[in-house]
């Protein structure tokens, strides 16, 4: 089977899988990394965004083969202050979605320190979060190094 | 199935292009696209923005940042999709990709889909549940085209440059009939490498969803000004992105459910219209 | 001591009567108002593992040998399986075992609804697995489809016998009555969708069979596995420490959990069954469609003499008939009602309890039709609403009910009408509307909690309860922690496995923390005399002098002054259990939760486009466990109740009654892009009749009045009826004609 090289938060992973694996199901399945998770599978939730590059994505319609950056998931970013951020401000319930959200507001906060509720709204759009998290989720971003 | 990553033109031989793989991958996991050889271009189609001329592997995310481009394109590509997805998407690949009829999607043998070795020979939505469907040229399919940017790119005159020819975007698009299903005029294997902007005055883009983001269009309006004259195009209202006749609206052939597109086109298009006449 | 009672036990509006063992409930409430820790803000205890990507949920369970199941689901809204043939695909390589019609429960010959589970294949992969469907060489017979709710009526299709109810004389009073207003109402089905889909993964071992499921009632599982397999109860361990999401449709297990039960059986390997995410919006159940007759007549002073109501519940193929008519019995003191509901069995996908099922659908059709009665008596709809204020329920009194003081808090956002309305442009038409709200959430007996003390001062609750992502798990850690008198990090909470703990209630119903709560609160009382009881030894006391405070250990003169983990300390390798169980709910009186919402909205009255400005909840749940979490609950409810009212849309195609939208970019669910602004306020009051903390539940009031409130303030600002949900651009536009022909004829309108 075709390798996969990736670069994983930091650290370097070849895995042998068949062309058409995601990256969402490379990550999940043949590298335990199950933070990222897959709730639609097929790019219409936000719950697999990993970043590459630093760039928010959708890993479950990500072909792992094609993949050609730095991939970070929720996994290595456990130290980012957005993690208390969001737990002060009860920017979770159920949490399916929430590794996924922390993913995308990372990449967010990154590019732009100090976003409006505007810019945090326009760039957070595509997690959808079920419980309703929300609010919760603004004022975590807002809030992010407080 | 094998992986090609082809770093200049010369290299390619057929296969399936794949660009951000937004739409190719989940209709390969549907079955709706076939390959036992997938391309990925993104070391040979042109990327970024020169002056007027857009390289067609460009992200939609990178064409929302961009000041360098007219309002309509950069207003269709913040409203278009979501940010995941606008990281992902290439602009050439935004303008090839299909319908969200969900008769189309979920592989009912309609007009657009394969029967053995023939076509489907009706159209699931006119008879059936229609209401996000196309209120223009319906007649043979009623599919309604998602792509807010390619509206744009219409009322803007943009014209593309492919791995073969230049031509202007319209003629990109043909609406499908008994003889030929596609609804564009790509030969196998052609590529979209850039696209090219003529100078306008002014442009903007107005969208109805619902949903405040993350939607497709219902109705998506393209405005742009040029040597004074407006033209117009929409998204979501036919089977191709549909520029405004000299008719306008009065043109349209709602189908029972989609009537109410009509109302919102006329609004939207009197506001675009509006919006450009401010100096 | 235990005692048997007979009594009524309600679970989302359902009631029967049974024989229930009881324990005394001898505590009396705490003080009302936020104490130490109850009634503050709390950060929920496990966000960190689930904001981190650690909680290891159903779909992260992968144990050795694992295989996957795809189930083969039926294109046909009704057909039966007339031969299934498996041989060619058992012959595929990675395929392991299949099964067919009536080899687990959920299998069925006959398939009632496009979805339905009919057989089912496990591989080495998913992907094999779904590989191999293809290869299931089946033939069906088509059978007759009806699709329309009103036609099985007529025909007397129904999935339970109708309900006929009738107090004073509704036709009389409607007779006298001053003015009359009728409307017919729609709702349409919504899919729960949680983020995470219905799955299990079954594992033998031995004659015990592990079940790691995503359930919102991990002992009911087993009950349901217990019995359906014919294994004992305990001989079944149930596991759900986290899970993604189920608002009503994860009460007990359905196909996936018999097929992969039996699948292990037969290969001997762990089975995971999970569906996908469009299987979940065709076959894991829905709230389903309504359609709503309804009249109400009053006098000229508002006084409301006679409400009556034709309900259908368009229920499916299966499913439960919802009380849609309850807020039409119960919000409102009106001596002359009638109603009549009946649940149509059609080829649908089945109903499932969604977040107050019935009492949103009711809520929308009844609260929109007292403000067109408002509108006609023109007055005004919360002063209507006020003298109409019910006293009691049906005769029976209410435990506590607040709604009054919920109207107070509400009035100072009712009272912007007229500065909202004042920013109303030439198309944008700004306006306020208002619903009320009325729903169960008093929970019951029984539940049971046990607490460890241990030698390092810490406390650890014992349940097998489940924390669904309603923050019960930090909500049931207060309680003790207020109890016991020790600071909230120093209690944890040990719960989702029902093989670790005594049974405690579902997490459905609003009743989660009036059920557990009250048990853990009694056995924190019995761990902490028993701390107290050693303490009086230790330092030669009494007992009643001494308590324990903020985690010291103190007497009432103050000699005793000792860190609670310095006197525990002596226990070594002992440990106190402290054991606790809910009391029962107050005799012959209604116990529900009250509340009002008030809508501010903005409508495009050219493009129909809605825009919800603003959301201000009142809500009256008796004492409130967790501020935080109570208004993260409030906020998650509105924003799901925004998606049902203007963007949830489950559409199925009317020659065949598949399902069309399957997926999430089709069927749509709100962004952070569609977020209101959402004020929250709590009555915060105990019932003194409900238990020890005279605490009710929160998980489903917020979302029964939003739509209606919408609806309502759609009017105000336009003068548009809407009369069906979802209100999609072409309903809205619809409204706004149907009003201005309205106008034309003469009836005043403000568009």
């Amino acid at each position: 089977m075709p390798e996969v090289k990736l670069t994983l938060n930091g650290g370097e992973h070849i895995v042998d899988a068949p062309v058409g694996i995601s990256l969402a199901s490379l990550l999940r399945e043949r590298l335990g990394f199950t933070g990222t998770k897959i709730a639609c599978n097929e790019g219409h939730c936000g719950a697999c965004t990993v970043q590459i590059d630093g760039v928010p994505t959708l890993s479950c319609i990500t072909l792992a083969h094609s993949v050609r950056g730095d991939v970070t998931t929720i996994e290595g970013l456990r130290d980012h202050p957005l993690i208390d951020a969001f737990v002060r401000a009860d920017a979770v319930q159920c949490g399916f979605c929430t590794p996924g959200q922390v993913v995308s507001a990372a990449a967010l906060v990154a590019a732009n320190p100090e976003p409006t509720v505007d810019e945090i709204r326009h760039q957070m759009a595509g997690n959808i979060c079920r419980c309703g998290t929300y609010p919760r989720i603004e004022e975590a971003i807002l809030h992010w190094r407080d | 199935m094998e992986l090609l990553r082809p770093s200049s033109l010369a290299e390619l031989d057929g296969g399936l292009a794949i660009h951000g793989g937004t739409e190719v991958v989940p209709l390969l996991r549907d079955g709706i696209l076939e390959a036992d050889r997938l391309v990925d271009i993104r070391g040979i189609v042109p990327r970024g923005i020169d002056g007027n001329v857009i390289g067609a592997g460009t992200t939609l995310a990178e064409l929302e940042a961009s000041t360098a481009i007219p309002d309509a394109l950069r207003e269709a590509c913040t409203l278009a999709a979501s940010p995941q997805l606008r990281n992902m998407s290439s602009l050439g690949g935004n303008l090839l990709q299909s319908t969200r009829c969900w008769y189309w999607r979920l592989g009912y043998p309609c007009r657009l889909h394969r029967v053995g070795e023939g076509w489907g020979d009706r159209c699931h939505a006119r008879e059936g549940e229609h209401r996000e469907h196309a209120i223009f040229a319906n007649d043979f399919c009623a599919s309604a085209h998602p792509s807010d940017i390619a509206a744009a790119l219409l009322a803007l005159g943009a014209r593309i440059r492919t791995t073969k020819r230049e031509l202007p975007l319209e003629e990109l698009y043909r609406l499908p009939d008994e003889a030929n299903r596609d609804i564009v005029t790509l030969d196998p294997g052609e590529l979209i490498l850039e696209l090219e902007l003529p100078q306008v005055e002014a442009s903007t883009y107005l969208k109805a969803m619902d949903r405040k983001r993350w939607s497709f269009p219902q109705v998506g309006v393209a405005a742009a000004r040029r040597g004074g004259e407006i033209r117009i195009a929409l998204a979501g209202v036919a089977p191709i992105p549909w520029l405004l006749g000299a008719d306008g609206l009065d043109g349209a052939t709602p189908l029972p459910r989609t009537a109410w597109k009509i109302a919102v086109a006329k609004a939207l298009v009197a506001r675009a219209a509006a919006r450009l006449q401010r100096p | 001591m235990a005692r048997l009672i007979r009594t009524e036990k309600e679970v989302e509006g359902r009631f029967e009567d049974v024989w229930l063992v009881v324990e005394e409930d001898p505590l009396t409430q705490w003080p009302a108002g936020p104490l130490a820790v109850v009634g503050r803000d709390a950060t929920r205890q496990d966000a960190p593992e689930r904001v981190r990507g650690e909680a290891r949920f159903t779909a992260d369970i992968q144990l050795p040998g694992m295989l996957h199941t795809a189930v083969l689901r039926s294109p046909y809204a009704h057909a039966r399986v007339r031969r299934i043939d498996f041989t060619k695909a058992l012959a595929l390589p990675g395929v392991r075992a299949a099964l067919g019609p009536g080899e687990a429960k959920g299998l069925e010959e006959e398939a009632g609804f496009a979805g339905a589970a009919v057989a089912a294949v496990a591989a080495d992969t998913f992907g094999k697995a779904r590989a191999a469907l293809a290869a299931v060489d089946i033939e069906w017979e088509e059978l007759e489809v009806v699709l329309d709710p009103e036609e099985a009526v007529e025909r007397e299709m129904f999935t339970a016998p109708s309900a006929r109810y009738e107090r004073g004389d509704f036709e009389r009073a409607l007779s006298e009555a001053d003015v009359v207003v009728e409307g017919t109402y729609r709702t349409s089905v919504v899919l729960h969708n949680s983020m995470e889909t219905h799955q299990a993964v079954c594992e033998w071992v031995g004659d015990t069979l592990n079940v790691y499921i995503s359930t919102q009632y991990i002992w009911g599982v087993r009950d349901a596995v217990s019995k359906e397999l014919g294994i004992s109860g305990d001989k079944v361990r149930v596991v759900c420490e986290f899970m993604g999401g189920g608002f009503g449709s994860k009460n007990g297990p359905d196909e996936y959990t018999f097929v992969a039960a039996e699948l292990a059986r037969r290969t001997g390997r762990p089975v995971r069954c999970a569906l996908t995410r469009r299987e979940e919006n065709t076959s894991a159940g829905n709230r389903n469609a309504t359609l709503q007759k309804l009249t109400v007549g009053a006098k000229s002073d508002g006084t409301i003499v006679a409400l009556g109501g034709d309900f259908i519940n368009a229920i499916g193929w299966s499913g439960w008939s919802a009380m849609t008519e309850g807020p039409m019995q119960m919000l409102y003191a009106c001596d002359n009602v009638r109603t009549v509901r009946h649940g149509a069995k059609i080829n649908t996908p089945p109903m499932k309890a969604f977040r107050a099922p019935g009492f949103v659908e009711g809520t929308f059709g009844l609260e929109c039709l007292i403000d067109e009665l408002a509108a006609k008596l023109e007055l005004d709809p919360l002063e209507l609403r006020k003298r109409n204020y019910a006293d009691s329920n049906d005769g029976k009194p209410f435990s506590s009910k607040n709604l009054m003081q919920c109207y107070e808090l509400a009035q100072k956002h009712w009272d912007r009408r007229d500065e909202v309305r004042a920013r109303s442009t030439d198309t944008w038409k700004h306006g306020v509307g208002m619903a009320s709200q009325i729903w169960f959430g008093g929970g019951g007996p029984p539940s049971y909690a046990w607490i460890r003390a241990t030698s390092d001062g810490r406390f650890t609750v014992v349940t097998a309860m489940q924390d669904i992502g309603t923050g019960t798990r930090t909500a049931m850690a207060m309680i003790a922690a207020e109890e016991l008198g020790v600071p909230l990090d120093r209690v944890d909470v040990m719960l989702g496995d029902s093989a670790r703990g005594p049974y405690a209630t579902l997490s459905a119903g609003s009743s989660t923390t009036p059920s557990v709560g009250p048990a853990v609160r009694a056995a924190a009382a019995d761990a902490k005399r028993q701390i107290l009881e050693i303490a009086a030894q230790r330092y030669d006391v009494e007992e009643r002098v001494l308590d324990i405070k903020d985690g010291l250990v103190v007497s009432a003169d103050g000699n005793v002054s000792t860190p609670l983990e310095a006197l525990l300390e002596i226990l070594g390798d002992a440990q106190i259990l402290g054991k606790g169980a809910r009391g029962p709910n107050p005799a012959g009186m209604s116990v529900l939760t009250f509340g009002v919402q008030v809508a501010e909205v903005a409508v495009d009255i050219e493009t129909g486009e809605i825009r919800v400005e603003r959301v201000a909840a009142a809500h009256d749940v008796g004492r409130i466990i967790n501020a935080l979490g109570a208004r993260s609950q409030v906020e998650g409810g509105i924003i799901q109740g925004i998606g049902h009212t203007l963007s949830e849309q489950r559409l199925l195609d009317p020659e065949t009654g598949r399902i069309l939208t399957t997926t999430l970019d089709a069927y749509r669910m709100p962004t952070i892009a569609d977020v209101p602004e959402i004020v929250c306020e709590f009555v915060d009051a105990p019932d003194e009749h409900l238990t020890n903390l005279g605490s009710k539940g929160l998980g489903e009031p917020p979302i029964v009045p939003l739509a209606a409130a919408i609806a309502n303030a759609i009017r105000d600002a336009t003068g548009a009826d809407v009369h069906e949900l979802p209100i999609s651009r072409e309903e809205m536009l619809r409204a706004l004609d149907a009003a201005k022909k309205k106008e034309k004829r003469g009836a005043p309108a403000a568009v």
